[in-house]
């Protein structure tokens, strides 16, 4: 079928790329444009691992069509830290031993992101309930919820 | 202990790369020409396959097992006695025998054009009854996964004892029936397949997200007929394992055949869909179980018979014996009993193989055994802390041979126990039980110990006599001219962090920086073979033989050192990352850049052996290790909609020394997750064809951060007797006693309205349905 | 899982989109993507086009008269949740919306897909259930306006045709002494509901809907007078369990005593919310 023409602005670069209509943005982040991490953890929107940040609001990338991506504005895992310099909650994430296997970290970070973008001061359960679309095997989630609170906490002083 | 060294919570040396998005795992990396992958999977769970009829157009993009006649099938048989062989062609020949089972390889330029290929072929099959059940295939006249064997046992254990003498003096019995649920381990990512053939090393290439690169290389050479050294397999990031990845898959032999035959790359990603319906594989065990105790509530004996569904096949290298084999030497968990009687079954079904899920048959022994002895409490009227006290092995007993013969290395279960119930305050929940909750919930508290071998070696598994047996671990550590340390190990890291632990138990020999300590791992050409990472046995033998390699380091530095200093060898020593002598003190970097730039300097006493060794290690006991927690839940459920809240969570574990605490939390609270998902959540349904009926995650319900609580951990420290720096294995720990500990507090909840709940995972529907039965029923209690 | 090859394109107005349905024997509409996502990367549905009607202003509308408001089909749960449109009243809307998923599907999952969708466990269908929401459905031979009750057919299905798509939801503005209450019953937050209720006492429009759903079926509309219910009658703090449980136990075509039960216990906490929420 016909190639879609897509311009969008990724991680604050202005990217334009030709892609198949059924490609979805996580295939055309990871395979045609090596922003690989962003990750398919399910392929139904269930695991939250594909999570990028899209016209500032926290989406599942596999569920999107990469040509329902033109004119927007996209950040991706890629773009969160500030070159050498981690972003504080990649920071929080480290101190606290906040990742394992770090399949499932790129979309928690993004998605702890938009969560601190839009409310700077969470509970504890709103950002439990905002995270449950992201799922982890590995760490049981503890660690996680404390480095959101802590960079919360640490931004506001 | 240094800021550094054992017994440091540093921060993970490998988590930069994740944290920016830069892992590299299989579905991350690209070559150059690579086409892709897509596999028929057999739609029917048993049955004669007849034919495949494919397209002309794209006949030369498919493979099939005619095709694939010169690859020997997977087998992995166990010499245990009565143990019955099952070939696992890599792509169905003759029969399928489970929903998922490879038919047909299909490559294209993009998986999407490949699944085109896969949706064009017409399949025939026909088709089989389905044995979906195990106690049904366990049955005389049940139909035949193999035809060939007669029944549809892999294989049965006993362990025989005469219980009469015991029987008759027992004050109490109890007699139950529990089912655990089969479960899909599930990791993040799931597995994945890159394989090409290198003409210029004239060497196979396969990239493949697993656990054990080195097993897996002795399997393609196994399977394809190819000597290993024409092999290299490489485990590079790998999302999770959790035992899933502990296996030879038939999808690594076709895409490494499929890479030789066609001269370019193959890739295969398995996507969440063939991860749960054609893999979802542990577990689902079936106990018929009886204890006996006496008036005090001091357990006597266990009678039990397990089974063990193992599926259609004997996976490679762990075999379909392991699992059931297992629960018979490890039922009696923690408990000084006087007798014991076990026998199981693994029984071969239509269902996927088995794989060793964390934890093993230790969740299920836990469950087991652990409900059992809260129903001897409740019998005797006593508290089931009280029947624990009464029944544990003593600190002063240990080092201890259990009534199987396992050898406990090291523990106080005892105080951990007390340490759990002071910390949850026990009492404190008698008192609220008593007093009733407003909204008519009713709260219950749970308590579950366990220990957890780990690290079994040689003898071990020579017993079970799968085509694995672990021997001595090899570390090769090389000082590199700058004074870097490389670390090489055979086993793999993906999760557990050995990138910082190892480098901190080099660390605490050599006094090298962490930052310019380097762990390589997963690569078979440049790592010494190894049997992998399965059973807690990373720290016990990666560890220890990062410790002999460094060892062996630094004598061969000191020589040097003393050489450079012209004093000798006994007047210097190893400090600060320098070898110190009365007459001065030369840096690591210096003597390192001095053998390998400058050896002239050195005389002709220099020992010319180098800066790179490889050293072997095990304990000298090596039957394993013996870390071990209770775990308590406190818990509230809603008799009329069954609706569970997890109070509180406490564990007490104790992992003998713990080289990076702050790690051995993350892997206790990521196995309590996964034990929460055991206890209430996971269950992969099959219909009574053979069909399983979860296909995605939101059919499949995985524990998320609204499931798990904040629970507390408490560390105690009883050092391993055996093992360098007193380090146990204690990866698999947390998932295995959270069923039990929550199942028994739900039971507590429930009892005074006659409710025990004895099938996992303990859904809200199960609940419903057991209160209204145990209302309806006359009889009071009444088990579901 | 990929899906398979398909034709995209955007339409520029609910016209457009009707001809672009109508002219490809198999297309579907492209709204949040939220449904359609997972079907087309599960090979469930294999269209040969998709029309995506997200562009067009008409559908992100929201439209408030004193008796009404329209709220634009590809409006998305986010946006309601966000509380960026007008209230009925009672902020009943942001509450529901705010228990949609998770909030990456609440970013782009839109109220008319999830109406078009009509699986029984969603939100919407329950809630526009209760509040007596009419669909406003495009055509090629115009607008039409259905009634919820007549727009519903069954689980997963609706009276929407061939070359048809929703253009809005109308919904009645609740009077000043309105109460709302929503509650359900998940395995899991995020996850589709095993019992939903939905209460609108509306005693200024004198009307009062209590509705029970995530049925095998359509949303229940309860019997106002075998609970003792009514507008005139003040909403009772707690409902008398015996009448409930008869009542719903004789509209369970198949008896379940677990959907039973946990429909008893999310209608009492519907009206727990319902009094929860000042007035």
């Amino acid at each position: 079928m016909s190639k879609v023409h897509v311009s969008t602005i990724i991680n604050d670069d202005t990217v334009e790329f030709l892609c198949e209509s059924e490609q979805t943005l996580l295939d055309v982040l990871r395979d045609d444009l090596r922003l690989t991490g962003s990750k398919e953890g399910c392929a139904s929107g269930d695991c939250g691992a594909c999570s990028v940040i899209m016209d500032g609001r926290l989406v599942c990338a596999c569920l999107l069509l990469a040509a329902e991506a033109e004119g927007s504005t996209i950040e991706t895992i890629e773009g969160m830290a500030n070159g050498s310099d981690l972003h504080p909650l990649q920071q929080q994430f480290l101190d606290h031993a906040a990742l394992q296997c770090g399949v499932c970290t790129p979309g928690f970070l993004i998605a702890a992101k938009a969560l601190l973008d839009r409310n700077p001061d969470p509970t504890e359960t709103e950002v439990r309930y905002w995270l449950a679309g992201n799922l982890c095997r590995c760490t049981g989630y503890d660690k996680i919820v404390r480095a959101v609170l802590d960079t919360a906490a640490e931004t506001r002083n | 202990m240094s800021t550094h060294g054992v017994g440091a919570s540093v921060l993970r040396k490998e988590d930069d790369r994740y944290l920016r998005g830069r892992g590299e795992f299989v579905g991350d990396i690209q070559l150059a020409g690579t086409r892709h992958v897509a596999f028929l999977r057999s739609p029917v769970a048993h049955g004669y396959l007849r034919n495949a009829s494919i397209p002309n157009e794209c006949r030369q993009q498919v493979f099939v097992a005619d095709d694939l006649a010169a690859v020997a099938p997977i087998r992995a048989h166990s010499t245990l006695p009565g143990f019955k062989s099952s070939d696992q062609p890599v792509l169905a020949s003759g029969k399928v025998r489970h929903v998922g089972e490879l038919i047909a390889m299909c490559v294209a330029d993009t998986r999407a054009e490949a699944e085109d290929i896969v949706d064009a072929i017409g399949v025939e099959i026909e088709e089989l009854p389905v044995l979906s059940d195990m106690l049904a295939a366990r049955e005389a006249g049940a139909p035949l996964v193999h035809e060939e064997w007669g029944d549809n046992v892999f294989l049965t254990t006993d362990f025989e004892q005469d219980l009469d003498p015991i029987i008759a003096r027992a004050a109490a019995s109890v007699t139950r029936t529990i089912r655990t649920a089969r479960q899909s381990m599930s990791p993040l990512e799931g597995r994945g397949v890159l394989a090409r053939w290198d003409s210029r090393l004239e060497q196979l290439v396969v990239y493949t997200s697993t656990q054990q690169p080195h097993i897996v290389r002795t399997g393609l050479s196994e399977c394809l007929g190819i000597e290993h050294a024409r092999i290299r397999v490489v485990a590079p990031d790998v999302g999770g394992g959790f035992g899933y990845k502990g296996i030879l898959l038939p999808e690594e032999i076709c895409l490494a055949w499929a890479a030789i035959k066609l001269g370019h790359p193959l890739k295969w990603l398995e996507d969440r869909r063939e991860n749960l319906i054609a893999s979802s594989n542990c577990r689902e065990h079936h106990y018929t179980i009886t204890v006996y105790g006496d008036a005090n509530g001091k357990l006597l004996a266990i009678d039990a018979e397990a089974t063990v569904d193992a599926g259609a096949y004997s996976s490679y290298p762990f075999s379909a014996c392991l699992e059931a084999a297992q629960v018979v030497s490890i039922l009696p968990g923690v408990y000084d009993l006087e007798g014991y009687r076990c026998r199981t079954y693994a029984v071969a079904t239509n269902k996927p193989p088995i794989l060793p899920y964390r934890g093993v048959a230790r969740c299920g022994v836990c469950t087991a055994l652990e409900l059992m002895v809260d129903a001897l409490a409740r019998e005797l009227a006593i508290e089931p802390t009280e029947v624990r006290f009464q029944s544990l092995i003593g600190p002063e007993q240990m080092p201890f041979n259990n009534i199987t013969s396992k050898h406990f290395d090291s523990g106080d279960y005892p105080e951990s126990l007390r340490q759990v119930i002071d910390t949850i305050d026990l009492d404190s929940i008698r008192s609220r039980q008593q007093r009733g909750e407003a909204d008519g919930r009713r709260i219950g508290i749970g308590f579950a110990m366990y220990t957890e071998q780990g690290a079994h070696g040689t003898t071990v598994y020579a017993n079970w006599g799968i085509p694995m047996v672990p021997g001595h671990e090899q570390c090769t550590a090389r000082l590199t001219p700058d004074g870097g340390l490389e670390l090489r190990i055979g086993a793999h890291s993906h999760g557990q962090g050995l990138e910082t632990t190892l480098a901190q138990v080099a660390h605490e020999v050599l006094g090298i920086p962490l930052e310019q300590t380097r762990l390589i791992h997963g690569d078979t050409a440049i790592t010494p073979y190894s049997t992998g990472t399965w059973g807690s046995r990373s720290m016990v033998m990666s560890g220890g033989a990062v410790a002999c390699a460094c060892d062996e380091l630094a004598r061969r530095v000191l020589r040097i050192g003393a050489n450079l200093l012209q004093c000798p060898v006994e007047a210097v020593r190893l400090k600060d990352g320098a070898v110190q002598g009365a007459a001065g003190s030369i840096q690591l970097a210096e003597i390192s850049r001095t053998w390998y730039l400058k050896p002239q300097e050195l005389d002709t006493e220099a020992d010319p052996a180098g800066l790179e060794v490889t050293a072997g290690y095990k304990p000298e006991q090596d039957s394993g290790t013996f870390s071990y927690a209770t775990h308590a839940a406190v818990i509230a459920v809603d008799p009329l909609t069954g609706e569970i809240e997890l109070l509180d969570y406490v564990i007490a574990e104790d992992g003998g020394v713990l080289v990076n605490p702050m790690i051995v939390d993350g892997q206790i609270l990521g196995g309590l997750a996964q034990g929460i998902g055991t206890a209430l959540f996971e269950e992969m349904v099959y219909s009574t064809d053979g069909q399983p009926q979860a296909s995605t995650l939101s059919e499949y319900l995985l524990p998320g951060p609204t499931e798990v609580p904040d629970a507390q951990i408490i560390h105690l420290e009883t050092p391993s007797p055996y093992t360098r720096f007193g380090v146990k294995g204690i990866g698999e720990g947390g998932c295995i006693a959270p069923p039990a500990a929550i199942t028994n507090a739900i039971n507590d909840a429930l009892r005074a309205i006659g409710v025990e709940l004895s099938v996992l995972p303990v859904t809200p529907r199960r609940i419903v349905e057991a209160v209204a039965a145990a209302s309806d029923s006359s009889l009071g209690k009444v088990t579901t | 899982m990929k899906p398979v090859d398909f034709d995209y394109e955007q339409a520029k107005s609910v016209d457009e989109a009707i001809t672009l349905l109508t002219q490809s024997a198999d297309a579907l509409i492209l709204a949040g993507g939220q449904t359609l996502g997972p079907m087309l990367n599960l090979r469930l549905v294999q269209p040969e086009l998709l029309v995506d009607i997200t562009r067009i202003d008409e559908l992100v509308r929201v439209e408030a008269s004193t008796t009404h408001v329209t709220i634009g089909a590809c409006v998305s749960h986010a946006a309601v949740e966000d509380r960026r449109i007008a209230d009925l009243g009672h902020d009943f809307l942001a509450r529901v919306a705010g228990g949609i998923g998770y909030r990456a599907v609440r970013n782009r999952g839109t109220l008319g897909g999830s109406v078009a969708n009509a699986d029984p466990a969603a939100d919407w269908v329950s809630c526009f259930a209760a509040l007596d929401a009419e669909i406003l459905v495009s055509g090629q031979s115009g607008q039409r306006i259905v009634k919820i009750d007549d727009f519903l057919v069954g689980a997963m299905e609706t009276t929407i045709g061939t070359g048809e798509l929703i253009n809005g939801i109308r919904m009645p503005r609740l009077g000043a002494s309105v109460r709302c209450g929503y509650a359900k019953i998940s395995r899991k937050p995020g996850e589709f509901a095993d019992a939903i209720a939905a209460i609108v006492h509306d005693p200024d429009r004198g009307c009062c809907r209590v509705v029970v759903g995530a049925t095998d079926g359509l949303p229940l509309l309860l019997d106002n007078d075998a609970l003792g219910l009514g507008p005139a009658v003040a909403l009772p703090a707690v409902l008398d369990p015996g009448p409930v449980r008869d009542h719903l136990a004789w509209h369970m075509p198949v008896p379940d005593l677990y959907r039973l039960n946990v429909q008893c216990a999310v209608l009492q906490r519907a009206l727990a919310d319902a009094h929860a929420f000042p007035s």
